[in-house]
């Protein structure tokens, strides 16, 4: 491995110091499972230097305050994946921190770490996206509150400074009567999604009262399904809605070839993820 | 160079290390614990599963500075007094060890599985393992040892 030197943080007032006198190139390391990849694969361009604010406790604890859930940005995903009160909340997002990786990923890596690294195919972001996540971001100028969907500009990129740190992740603490993941992979485990949806919803007299549909790895960023979620407003759950909103999406996604799959093939599962994910509420309901 | 001090299956260690060297090379290269292996190097096939503070995680993807102050076991911490451990021995009785590469983080796993979890379910077994990658044996043997040991037999 390339050699490089790791400078442990050990307060945020320590890292903003730092911040003040100048760094070349910092890197946050958090749960280490992208950042020692990308150092491994010679993806960072020396000199750099390596941040480790894997010590931070104050950004390791998960709050339950009257209208915010608070997640510090180093809860890792096999935290969130086993919360029961986060899992009865925002069902999407533990579904979706359940299926990163591997157990072994998941024990290291962070949700912060899955914001920064901004990849279209996150798992943790399309599930923030539908439960109107709010990111706190901080320096040593001042601190920032941004939404989730205002914070990605690009595949890998954010508008976060280069010694900004996510702070939290606050979601408000709204119940919904439903709320799904689901991606496709190349195999279950250890696989980066080529598409995925989450999808949160409440009910209120039998109809859909408000419905959020995000779609990850078919954008550069994740998007919103908005004209989907306009079409399933007031509407009751029938057989006959499932397919025409199936049909509304697939027109609405335009998603791109890339190596892991085709455009053809990613807007047709558009469709196929989100009939699967009505239906099961529907069955449920 | 910076000083780290950590415990390693029981036995506490003090040492110099450069900083970019993972955990899974300081096991290798400077407490000669070359139970754990490498195979990809970026957390792919589970080869170098460890457990750290009470964890599995891939050593290849976490710096040994990381773990100054922590708790650590590897392979050779699962067998006691030179004898193999039940689950270990399961393992032996089900042949789920071919050409063993993946053995030592394959227990590993399955450890951490156990000390959370003692009785677990099939889908759970799958579950903790669905990290570590075994090209010889198909996974059943290792399933069906997991569960045996899990049920105190071998």
């Amino acid at each position: 491995m390339r050699r490089f030197s790791v400078i442990r943080i050990r307060s945020l007032e320590h890292l903003f110091d730092l911040a003040e006198k100048g760094m070349t190139n910092p890197y946050f390391l958090a749960g280490g499972t992208d950042l020692l990849i990308k150092i491994k694969d010679d993806l960072l361009i020396p000199p750099f230097t390596v941040l480790d604010i894997s010590g931070l406790q104050e950004l390791r604890s998960i709050h339950f305050e009257q209208d915010y859930v608070r997640i510090g940005s180093l809860v890792t995903h096999g935290e969130i994946e086993k919360h029961p009160e986060l899992r009865l909340l925002f069902p999407s997002l533990t579904d979706a921190c359940h299926g990163v990786g591997s157990p072994q990923i998941r024990n290291r890596a962070t949700i912060g770490g899955n914001i920064g690294n901004a990849s279209p195919a996150a798992d943790s972001i399309p599930p923030l996206y539908v439960y109107g996540a709010e990111l706190h971001l901080v320096n040593s100028k001042g601190e920032r509150w941004v939404k989730i969907e205002d914070f990605f500009t690009g595949p890998g990129k954010t508008i976060r400074n280069p010694v900004e740190i996510i702070k939290e992740i606050r979601i408000p603490a709204e119940k919904r009567d439903y709320g799904t993941y689901l991606r496709l992979g190349q195999r279950k485990a250890l696989a980066i999604s080529k598409i995925s949806l989450a999808l949160a919803g409440k009910k209120k007299n039998g109809s859909m009262e408000d419905v959020k549909i995000a779609l990850g790895a078919v954008g550069p960023t994740v998007i919103m399904a908005v004209e989907t979620s306009l079409y399933l407003r007031g509407k009751e759950l029938s057989s006959e809605v499932i397919k025409e909103a199936g049909n509304i999406i697939e027109k609405e996604a335009e998603p791109i070839t890339d190596l892991r799959s085709s455009k053809e093939y990613r807007k047709k599962m558009c469709s196929t993820l989100l009939v699967k994910a009505l239906t099961n509420w529907k069955q449920v309901a | 160079m910076k000083k780290i001090k950590v415990k390693v299956n029981g036995k506490e260690y003090v040492k110099d290390i450069p900083e970019y060297k993972t955990l899974l090379d300081f096991l290798r290269e400077d407490l000669f614990l070359t139970g754990t292996k490498r195979g990809c190097g970026a957390g792919e096939c589970g080869a170098c599963t460890v457990i750290l503070n009470g964890r599995a995680v891939n050593s290849c993807l976490v710096l040994a500075v990381e773990c100054d102050g922590a708790e650590i076991k590897t392979i050779e911490g699962e067998g006691e007094n030179g004898k193999l451990s039940p689950l270990q021995e399961a393992f032996q009785h089900h042949h789920a060890v071919q050409c063993g590469f993946c053995t030592p983080g394959m227990v590993m796993s399955a450890r951490s599985l156990l000390d959370r979890v003692p009785h677990p379910t099939e889908e759970e077994i799958k579950e903790a393992i669905e990290g570590n990658f075994c090209r010889c044996t198909g996974y059943k043997q290792i399933v069906e040892a997991i569960i045996d040991a899990s049920r105190g037999g071998s």
